[in-house]
């Protein structure tokens, strides 16, 4: 890749490095770190601000620009982990920010380090996962003269992060660092950068970066109006078919047991979003699983027939609501949201309630009297599970279905074994037919729907994760092959993960697509020739398995999970396998289709 | 979930440390994980099941395309309505970029945006007007406050001072009806020469419409609008939170969240 020509002599001599302000030869031990080495640089205040937040660990990668920033990380006891595409590397600090609940850190070069970062920081954008991205620049002096790997960084990805800040003085770096750490967790999370020019960063500063404040312009809201939430507590009181919502944002806020206890308090059946999943236990009586295109049937009738629908960190996304004009039709909307912004944004709220899901939670508790009667309308909700379940039927003569790979790694898993996955009919699989109870144990690409999110989210969530946890990574072929070169990251560091590629040698998402709506025209989407993964995560130096048949399922998952270090299952499926149920684009949610027939 | 509640006769994998479902709701007794062979019966065992799509119940509402449920006792229509909307911003560099690109990005229409330093050092104030529905000026107000260099962002009342500021330039070969239309628009000669007579007219929208009308006549050759600017009436703030301020008692702006 040419940003690797990062010793081009021109930019060298640009930079103002001062290279002979540490000394070169010594490996750091951890009495030597940066808490006892002073500030010299802009980049040893860079890394002073990480520090002083608490990083334990950044994604990246090195290249010319980013230098002085690597060589002061080298003092630093923050984990770097270096990636295989800078790509990898946002994704990682991302699922990393997931896990932990607070940003990841990822790291790249000015160009086309900043520029790979891109895909990364839009899919934290969309889903609201906080991160914050340090990229080099050129010399602030070269900036804006088409110098070698410079990219408008700040122009291109401001509408992508909630802020970004250009560094221009090595005086106040440090600071800004700290900021943009402090905005990317603060209220609605969500990404930051910083673009770091080459010459204040190898600049001479002393001074120490305070702690990092948000800035004062974007302070949000935390409790609801007072006179807002007994307005809506008498809703709810009022309301026969109650439906709590739970969004994403039900996690991120830390409020998982105050919106449990509010749904069992108030005995209100719940559906999540897909990334509300784990926000409530789906083995839980209360809970239908979760609602959407490919939602289950009986989330999609309850939120078709509810009289007053809850929607708790939720941004009422088309993949959720499908058609508007026919979304929850006889239900008056309850939405709790600390983004001000995403209040009848898609769908008009009549209680908005703007603050922090715990906190507004914890205030309607307070100020509901007497808890609906929902018993008969819960009793239908159990009638449509039994109506519309989930399942799928296993033909002798048809090849081996993927739903039941994924049963058996989630019944050979504890429940506290983070999933996550790619992008397409695998991640459906894997949010279906897996039963997550709790937070932050599916991690995965939903707003932007970024294929190739598996593995490096994997080597973040396994950096993220307790030991004793397991980290599995469901994935497609087509989604793995676009970031299998982070394996090598994975053998490298000798991540414990375990890959199962549901591979089925088809883009499958679009080839049930072109099925359903292009009249079997499989353009692009039909692979005529696909590598055999198995034997290529051998060549990477992990551990390779296949699996062809129903009797080598459990034995396989198995011995893939008590590998110690990476291993990849190739799971050779039915190709023809389709996700159902399906609610089409635009149609109303209650219609979902059993079948392509039923389109 | 009922999916859970089967139980796997595949039993190598009764492995699992997670608990077991206690869902009873399921009471579809077929298990999962034993590839046994189709029956001769029409209806698989196992699969998806249930109603076709149109043969569910389904509720009469509906929703209109700004997602409100639509009563049928009330007209919840919106239709597109003119809004000038003023926020306090920080001023440093690409903040009008990233106001412009929030506009464009999210298809808001916009009629005019103009910005100017205020007396504050730092801070500047930019005016636009937007030609929108009200849940959609609701959100570009949002959508605005959000940014971090908008300070605070809120629409003007009607009763609003509005103004702009127009260069006209038209042919000169008749100075004198020029000069007289110009007195009646209390508008200032700017340039003259044989040619061209360059008029400079401040005012509300209505009125410099009606001039550019009038000065039709002569043959308008080039003109130069700037888009609205206006401040609140009286001791109102402009933008909700802000204080009026004197240059030596500058504006202070609240938090409005």
């Amino acid at each position: 890749m040419s940003k690797q020509a990062s010793t081009n002599p021109d930019i060298e001599t640009e930079a103002d490095t001062d290279t002979d302000a540490q000394p070169q030869t010594q490996t750091p031990s951890p009495e030597t770190t940066s808490d006892v080495l002073p500030i010299e640089t802009g980049a040893d205040a860079v890394i002073r601000a990480l520090e002083n937040e608490g990083i334990e660990a950044a994604f990246g990668v090195q290249g010319g620009a980013i230098m002085p920033v690597y060589d002061a990380l080298y003092y630093s006891d923050i984990r770097h982990v270096t990636m295989a595409h800078e790509q990898g590397a946002a994704h990682a600090a991302d699922a990393f920010g997931v896990v932990k609940n607070e940003p990841g850190v990822c790291m790249a070069t000015s160009g086309p380090g900043a520029t790979n970062l891109v895909t990364g920081i839009a899919d934290a954008n969309m889903d609201s996962d906080g991160m914050l991205a340090l990229t080099g620049q050129v010399p602030s002096d070269m900036v804006g003269s088409d110098a070698f790997q410079e990219t408008d960084t700040i122009g291109v990805t401001a509408p992508l992060t909630k802020h970004n800040y250009f560094a221009d003085d090595p005086d106040t770096i440090g600071d800004t660092v700290g900021e943009a750490l402090a905005l990317a967790d603060e209220g609605r999370p969500g990404p930051t950068l910083v673009d770091l020019p080459k010459n204040i960063t190898s600049a001479d500063t002393e001074r120490e970066p305070t702690p990092g404040e948000p800035p004062a312009t974007t302070r949000p809201q935390y409790s609801a109006d007072e006179d807002a939430v007994l307005t809506t507590a008498n809703a709810i009181e009022e309301a026969s078919q109650p439906l709590l919502l739970f969004g994403g944002g039900v996690i991120k806020a830390d409020a998982t047991e105050e919106a449990r206890a509010f749904a069992r308090e108030h005995e209100i059946p719940v559906v999540t979003t897909m990334p509300g999943i784990g926000s409530f236990p789906e083995d839980d009586d209360l809970c239908l699983s979760w609602a959407g295109m490919h939602g289950t049937g009986y989330a999609n009738m309850a939120i078709t027939h509810t009289d007053l629908l809850i929607g708790v960190g939720t941004r009422f996304d088309d993949r959720l609501t499908s058609g508007i004009d026919t979304f929850a039709p006889e239900a008056e909307i309850v939405h709790i949201d600390i983004d001000p912004a995403e209040i009848s944004k898609n769908v008009h709220a009549d209680y908005p309630l703007i603050g922090d899901a715990e906190t507004v939670l914890e205030q309607l508790d307070g100020a509901i009297e007497t808890t609906p009667e929902t018993a008969e309308w819960c009793e239908q909700c159990v009638e449509w599970q039994e109506t519309y379940p989930m399942d799928y039927a296993m033909p002798e003569d048809e090849p081996l279905k993927p739903q039941f790979i994924v049963e058996v790694m989630d019944e050979a898993t504890a429940a506290d074994t983070i999933v996550t996955s790619g992008v397409g009919q695998h991640q459906m699989w894997a949010s279906q037919y897996w039963t997550y109870t709790e937070p932050r144990t599916w991690v995965s690409s939903h707003g932007l729907g970024t294929m190739g999110y598996g593995l490096p989210g994997a080597i973040g969530a396994r950096i993220a994760a307790d030991d004793d946890q397991d980290v599995v990574c469901i994935d497609g072929d087509g989604s793995f092959l676009m970031t299998i070169q982070e394996l090598s990251v994975a053998v490298r560091e000798n991540l414990d993960i375990t890959v199962a590629v549901l591979n089925n040698e088809y883009i499958g998402m679009v080839r049930q697509w072109q099925d359903a709506f292009f009249e079997g025209r499989r353009m692009a989407a039909e692979y005529n020739w696909c590598p055999e993964f198995d034997t290529l995560a051998e060549a990477f130096g992990a551990e390779g398995f296949r699996i062809d048949e129903y009797d080598e399922v459990a034995e396989t998952v198995e011995a893939a999970l008590a590998y110690d270090g990476p291993s990849v299952i190739d799971c050779h499926i039915d190709p023809a396998e389709n996700v159902y149920p399906m609610v089409p684009s635009g149609g109303a949610n209650g219609k979902f289709a059993l079948t392509e027939e039923q389109l | 979930m009922s999916s859970e509640s089967n139980t796997d006769t595949n039993a190598d994998t009764e492995t699992s440390t997670e608990a077991e479902s206690t869902d009873t709701s399921a009471t579809e007794t077929v298990e999962r994980g034993n590839p046994a062979p189709d029956t001769d019966s029409d209806l698989p065992e196992h699969g998806l099941k249930g109603a076709e799509p149109d043969d569910r119940p389904h509720p009469s509402g509906r929703r209109n395309e700004q997602g409100i449920r639509v009563d049928p006792a009330v007209e919840s229509r919106h239709d597109p309505r003119r809004a000038v909307l003023s926020a306090l911003v920080e001023d440093d560099p690409g903040v009008l970029s990233r106001v412009a690109g929030l506009i464009s990005r999210r298809q808001f229409n916009i009629e005019s945006l103009t910005v100017g330093q205020t007396t504050i050092e730092g801070h500047s104030r930019i005016t636009m007007v937007v030609e929108e529905t009200e849940p959609n000026i609701d959100q570009i107000e949002r959508q605005l406050d959000k940014l971090k260099p908008v300070i605070a962002v809120g629409e003007l009342a009607d009763d609003a001072i509005q103004t702009e500021l127009v260069l006209l330039k038209v042919r000169g070969n008749e100075p004198d009806k020029v000069n007289a239309i110009t007195q009646m628009y209390d508008g200032e000669t700017m340039d003259a020469d044989p040619q061209t007579i360059t008029i400079q007219l401040t005012g509300d929208e209505q009125k410099i419409d009606s001039a550019i009308d009038a000065f039709e006549q002569f043959g308008i050759i080039e003109i130069a609008r700037t888009g609205y600017t206006a401040l609140a009436r009286g001791d109102t703030a402009t933008v909700p939170g802000e204080k009026p301020g004197t240059a030596n008692e500058p504006t202070k702006p609240a938090n409005t969240r």
